[in-house]
């Protein structure tokens, strides 16, 4: 039994020292002074885009030559640099993005790797770690006074919210077509107001003899519905209203769609969103499995771009592209398997350079040069979000908690 | 002690080969009296504390307000309005008593502590590639046969063999290859020990240091928990009729295993930040003191040499009466399930008991749990007979309040969400949802293989036998093959079978996902809060089709009465146990008038928070 008596405060401070390598706390001053480096604040909107399975490097951001090439061959870009021949939409957008091409991570297998791209932490069994949208949410506020200000698209909320309050977890979409789930009200609005006059009036003795929180914040959640179920910001959720075209410029897939209805949700004041692809595990075959699924993926991602930029929305709307890790440089024309040693993500958007290329990978496409953990990946999203990366969150036990753990750096070379 | 264990688990495999609901109902133990004697003794400490503060224990609750209430606590779901009326008619006067233990012996009390435990333990019927059936399946058996707590904790922390010889295996099963992760859940739920900071560094607040957390981690350090992947031989073995699904289905829970191996091999981890140990060293096991007394209690008697024993060293010292928590943690535990809130706040975190208002209260809770000799279900008699749990509720007090809790009755809250799936259920089929189980084990037991037989054409040909059996192809997805007995009804894309009786937990979609059923990811992770998508599938979603159908069980129910007040009466005795004052009456009835129908009613009721909160 160790009997020591430390403040909360010293605690803090202790921890800041011996855990996360820092010497003293940072005060308000230097805090401030951060904030007029580049890119801080700019993405007022974040859309993460994460590629399930594992997108193979080099065969879409990263084209290499000689053993590790793959079927497609390298194709000139707006930029300086080069992209596959399965991306030919992005190689149009490619003067609107910063590539990294030197991610580094050490998880190798699907499930703890995208816990780890999704959180930037390690998956534990005695924590969950809250996504990007919800450390957004605890240090800036929420960003609607309606909506949830995180949404997920073609996925279920998977504790989003990690230890921050439940309220924080991002709202699901299952599917972009459908919209939110359950809006749809049956019998008309008209019916609707009259139910629910008349629920509220048969719950007024319940509210009275129980003036508690809770209670109180149901009610307040049917206002709120009721508001969205009216308002205008249901029609966000409503890919309906978007004209034939612009919905063909996404293409019919479902990651499409999602990405043309999270350009909707930001544009309806939601701060956050989440849109996942799955396919990208290649293991066995992935020439046919590009084609199958690069087509659709490099038309949305251009798309989105493009659409962005033509809205005015690109500069305050930070576009993610992640994954969960790369794909073995070794080809022999049949798949390749997990790689996280060495991938490739891209950013575009929100204060981001554009046409630029961070890091890169050696001739094989196996080591990376000037490394990006995944916790620097996450501290520079925080960071283009306004974020105050030093400044701890403390869970319910009153642990602190920083954006990429504590040792993460943003990577400021990549803002203009 | 082990003794007494170890004959009870040949017991329990007796009756392993049972079908449910077969199973011998052990009988209460104690008597009326001496359950009402020691339920007085706790109304007693309470009510010296109430005194001392100057303040009066809360009114009686009405047999209205009592039977919901109780239904919820012991049984998971709301009466049906037979059932609720059957109580409040009731002349006798112990009535409530009666209920208590008809309720604690029915089988609704199966579900819900099932619903307790997998929160607990973070049960999931899948995990990775394996399938945790036959495990489940184990943990109902022991609820149903109400095996005491002691017992029960120490066959899962103790088990031996593969996921699919040994149920209980699929404890230790839940963490493979994170032995740390492990204890500090284990020591968290069991024992309420703050201890998941002293995993990487010493706690600052808490006692606990980075090296007692690695001693105690030292007993699971000749335990080889490993689920080895069976992906590999999947694609070693696939051919043309069998695919490495087949086999993956065949092997997974034969290569998951908890194995005893005969040495400790535990080490200080090599950025080992403290003096009192060297990084790299091997960890000598020792168990964690709370106070310097400690060491005299029987729990501590133990041998920490032999590495095969450690793990029932470990066991023992845990589940031991004299253990200085582990009562409790469990009485604290289900203290809280029944008022709202816990004797201490947060029930994760029992290191400093004296923090309570009430050091009494716990204490005397610590002695009734071990007095009934850890049987859970003596010891919610008692709770449920307490004048305090039948008193009338109180709101919720203000978070930095909920510490300071007196207990003058219990809390208002709202539904977990099993229980309002449940409940919504008892509205939509009848309280004979309770009759339905889900129990899917034979597909492991079935392919349980030998552990030193595990070569390939063993493997192939259980494989063989399974696709012969026509395993089906969707296996996520719920028939009536994978319940004993009667299948439950589905609609609306829903299976209408309680949520103890439907996958582990359930789909992100899902009802009860939506209200705040646990991923499992996390212990006690359950939520009851409240989010703009619950509002969204009480006023939209497909639950709304089936309570409002003319189908459902309430809409028959009120149909049935002639006048528009007498069918007012049966929609609020089905929803809410009681029948509505004047004005409610006369505000519905008026609405009728006005054109709404049974299903419309049915609607607005199920959108009140009277619905969703327990009082």
């Amino acid at each position: 039994m160790k009997n020591h008596d430390l403040s909360r405060r010293r605690f803090v401070e202790h921890c800041a020292h011996s855990i996360f390598g820092l010497s003293v706390l940072p005060t308000l001053g230097t805090a401030a002074a951060a904030t007029r480096k580049p890119g801080f604040g700019k993405a007022k909107n974040i859309i993460f885009l994460q590629l399930k399975g594992g997108m193979s490097h080099i065969d879409t951001f990263d084209p290499k030559t000689g053993s590790s090439k793959g079927p497609a061959d390298a194709i000139k870009t707006t930029a300086d640099f080069q992209v596959t021949s399965f991306l030919p939409q992005t190689a149009k957008i490619a003067d609107h993005i910063s590539v990294i091409r030197s991610m580094t991570a050490k998880v190798g297998v699907h499930g703890p790797a995208q816990y780890f791209m999704r959180t930037g932490f390690n998956q534990r069994n005695t924590i969950k770690h809250p996504n990007l949208g919800a450390w957004a949410e605890h240090y800036l506020g929420s960003s609607h006074a309606t909506l949830p200000s995180s949404a997920c698209i073609n996925d279920g909320p998977r504790h989003g919210n990690g230890f921050f309050a439940p309220s924080f977890s991002p709202i699901p979409i299952f599917n972009p077509e459908t919209g939110l789930q359950n809006t749809a009200v049956r019998g008309g609005t008209n019916q609707l107001k009259n139910k629910l006059q008349l629920s509220q009036d048969l719950s007024a003795g319940f509210i009275q003899r129980f003036p508690d929180d809770n209670v109180k914040a149901y009610r307040e959640f049917y206002d709120h519905t009721l508001r969205l179920l009216r308002s205008e910001d249901l029609q966000a959720f409503d890919l309906s209203q978007e004209k034939k075209k612009t919905r063909e410029a996404y293409g019919e897939s479902k990651f499409g769609q999602g990405c043309l209805l999270a350009r909707r949700l930001v544009e309806a004041g939601i701060r956050y969103i989440e849109v996942t692809s799955e396919g990208w595990d290649m293991h066995n075959n992935l020439e046919a499995d590009m084609e199958e699924i690069a087509p659709p993926f490099d038309q949305a991602y251009a798309a989105l771009i493009t659409d962005l930029e033509q809205r005015g929305l690109l500069e305050s709307t930070l576009v993610v592209l992640a994954t969960e890790f790369g794909r073995k440089p070794e080809y022999s024309g049949n798949g390749r398997g997990h790689y996280p040693i060495c991938f490739s993500t891209a950013l575009a958007g929100g204060g981001v350079k554009r046409g630029f290329v961070y890091g890169s990978s050696d001739s094989k496409g196996a080591q990376p040069n000037d490394p990006v953990t995944v916790m620097d990946f996450h501290a520079t999203i925080g960071w283009a979000a306004g974020i105050p990366l030093e400044k701890p969150a403390y869970t319910a036990a009153g642990r602190p908690m920083h954006i990429g753990g504590g040792k993460a750096t943003p990577v400021m070379n990549l803002f203009a | 002690m082990i003794l007494k264990k170890i004959c009870a688990a040949i017991l329990i495999a007796l009756f392993a080969g049972a079908s449910f609901g077969q199973q011998p109902v052990k009988p209460l133990r104690f008597n009326g009296t001496q359950i009402g004697n020691a339920a007085a003794a706790v109304d007693r400490v309470i009510a010296a504390r109430l005194a001392q503060a100057g303040r009066k224990a809360n009114t009686r609750a009405s047999d209205e307000i009592f039977v919901r209430r109780v239904y919820l606590d012991a049984i998971g779901r709301i009466p049906s309005a037979e059932e609720a009326a059957a109580f409040i008619e009731s002349k006798a006067p112990d009535k409530r008593a009666q209920l208590i233990d008809q309720l604690l012996l029915s089988d609704g009390y199966r579900s819900h502590l099932f619903n307790w435990l997998a929160d607990m333990i973070r049960h999931k019927s899948n995990i990775k590639r394996s399938q945790f059936h036959y495990y489940e399946r184990w943990m109902k058996d022991q609820i149903a046969a109400n095996r005491p707590w002691d017992e029960l904790v120490y066959e899962l922390l103790t088990a031996e063999g593969s996921l699919a010889a040994t149920a209980q295996a699929g404890y230790l099963m839940r963490d493979p290859g994170m032995p740390l992760d492990s204890l500090s859940n284990t020591l968290t739920i069991f024992l309420g020990a703050n201890v998941s900071c002293a995993q990487c560094h010493d706690h600052p607040f808490a006692e606990w240091t980075q090296k007692e957390f690695y001693q105690m981690a030292a007993f699971f350090g000749a335990t080889d928990v490993s689920d080895r992947d069976p992906r590999k031989v999947g694609n070693k073995l696939k051919d043309g009729q069998i695919s490495k699904q087949d086999i993956i289905a065949v092997i997974a829970p034969n290569l998951a295993r908890v194995e005893t191996i005969d040495e400790q091999k535990l080490v200080f981890p090599e950025d080992y930040a403290y003096s009192d140990a060297k990084p790299g060293t091997k960890v000598k096991p020792e168990l964690v003191l709370w106070e310097r007394a400690d060491l005299q209690r029987k729990a501590y008697n133990v041998d920490k040499k032999k590495p095969e024993g450690l793990r029932n060293s470990f066991a023992f010292w845990l589940t031991h009466p004299e253990n200085p928590r582990f009562a409790t943690a469990v009485a604290n535990r289900l203290w809280k399930r029944a008022f709202g809130l816990a004797a201490i706040e947060p029930i994760e975190d029992l290191d400093d008991l004296s923090r309570t208002p009430n050091p009494v209260l716990i204490k005397l809770l610590t002695t009734i749990m071990v007095k009934a000799d850890f049987d859970l279900r003596e010891y919610q008699r008692v709770v449920f007979n307490t004048k305090a749990y039948q008193a009338e509720a109180n709101v919720m007090p203000p978070q930095q309040d909920i510490e300071k809790y007196l207990f003058p009755g219990p809390v208002l809250r709202r539904m977990t969400a099993e229980q309002a799936w449940d409940s919504t259920l008892v509205l939509v089929e009848g309280p004979e949802v309770d009759r339905y189980l889900l129990d899917r084990s034979k597909r492991v037991t079935q392919y349980r293989l030998p552990a030193d037989s595990l070569d390939d054409e063993v493997v192939f040909a259980a494989a063989q036998k399974m696709k012969a059996h026509g395993k089906s192809k969707n296996r996520n997805r719920l028939t009536a093959v994978d319940y004993a007995g009667d299948a439950p009804n589905s609609s609306e894309g829903y299976t209408l079978a309680r949520a103890s009786e439907l996958r582990q937990p359930e789909q992100e979609s899902h009802f009860l996902r939506v209200f705040g059923q646990s991923s499992r990811d996390l212990a006690d992770d359950g939520s009851r809060e409240g989010n703009i998508p619950q509002t969204l599938v009480l006023m939209n979603g497909d639950i709304q089709k089936l309570i409002s159908s003319t189908k459902a069980r309430v809409i028959r129910e009120a149909s049935a009465q002639r006048t528009d007040k007498s069918q007012v009466a049966s929609l609020y005795e089905s929803f809410f146990s009681r029948p509505p004052t004047r004005t409610e009456s006369a505000r519905i009835e008026q609405a009728m008038k006005d054109g709404m129908n049974l299903s419309d009613l049915a609607w607005v009721l199920f959108n009140t928070p009277e619905f969703l909160f327990v009082q």
